[in-house]
């Protein structure tokens, strides 16, 4: 873990392991909650299996779809870890996907309330975050963003 | 990365006027109407579409029309484009596992 590049999420979900695992690999199931409403999502391919393809695209009427992600599957244990990335694409082509480089591993395990959900995902370079030091994000605008967030939320 | 920064230029862009701004608090409370969002403003309609217009193409918001009605909702995602790139990351995976976690743990329709 490089704290610069990483970020760690850790969550109990109060539903079986059995469940999470089926909302995360049924095209269906994922296609409804992958996405924030009233963007809809398709998933094109979802092959879970080690090199597997991990294509979804979205729409904001329902009609016209937009390339969302395209990536591949590093790593399955069935019921227990997804690892996936779009550093290289669903057809195993080295890409440079907008706006980050990623590779996701979320692993599952039993808890006595459901489900201890984890998610690490590891990012390449900070050419982004570098772009934000440029414009100098890092010195004035945590404070906008302190200031926009109360305000949002008052 | 091109496209990065014009994200953020629109992000700014939109953030810059304050009628825009209080469209943006007014959604931070639920998803509202485009004719309730216009009622608070002392402009006409189409001017005070611009706006929304502008706000929807920046990624702020999203809208959804059903017959009439257009919804407007805040899309807190591009809003964390504010708070830094890593930070946009995390907000990104946080709402994403909020959406598993409703989709896993509200009863399906068939069943209730």
């Amino acid at each position: 873990m490089n704290p610069d590049l990483d970020l760690t999420l850790d969550r109990i979900i109060r539903a079986p392991r059995s469940v999470v695992w089926d909302a995360w690999t049924d095209p269906t199931s994922l296609a409804s909650w992958w996405l924030p409403e009233p963007l809809q999502c398709r998933v094109e391919r979802l092959d879970t299996i080690p090199g597997g393809a991990f294509v979804t695209s979205m729409s904001e009427d329902g009609i016209k779809f937009a390339p969302h992600v395209d990536a591949c599957f590093l790593m399955v244990d069935v019921g227990e870890r997804i690892v996936f990335t779009n550093a290289v694409d669903s057809q195993w082509r080295p890409a440079t996907p907008e706006p980050v480089t990623m590779t996701a591993e979320i692993v599952m395990r039993d808890h006595p309330d459901g489900t201890e959900f984890r998610a690490i995902v590891r990012h390449r370079d900070p050419a982004a975050r570098t772009l934000h030091e440029q414009l100098g994000f890092f010195d004035g605008w945590g404070t906008v963003t302190d200031q926009l967030a109360r305000f949002v939320e008052r | 990365m091109a496209q990065y920064s014009a994200r953020l230029d629109e992000v700014f862009g939109a953030l810059s006027d304050p009628t825009r701004r209080l469209v943006i608090g007014e959604l931070g409370r639920g998803p509202a109407t485009v004719g309730d969002l216009a009622r608070s403003s002392t402009m006409t309609l189409p001017s005070f579409m611009k706006h929304i217009r502008m706000l929807e193409s920046s990624g702020l918001i999203h809208t959804a029309k059903r017959g009439r009605v257009r919804t407007c909702s805040l899309n807190r995602e591009r809003l964390a484009v504010v708070d830094g790139w890593l930070a946009e990351q995390r907000t990104i995976w946080e709402s994403r596992t909020d959406r598993l976690e409703r989709f896993v743990t509200t009863p399906k329709e068939s069943s209730s």
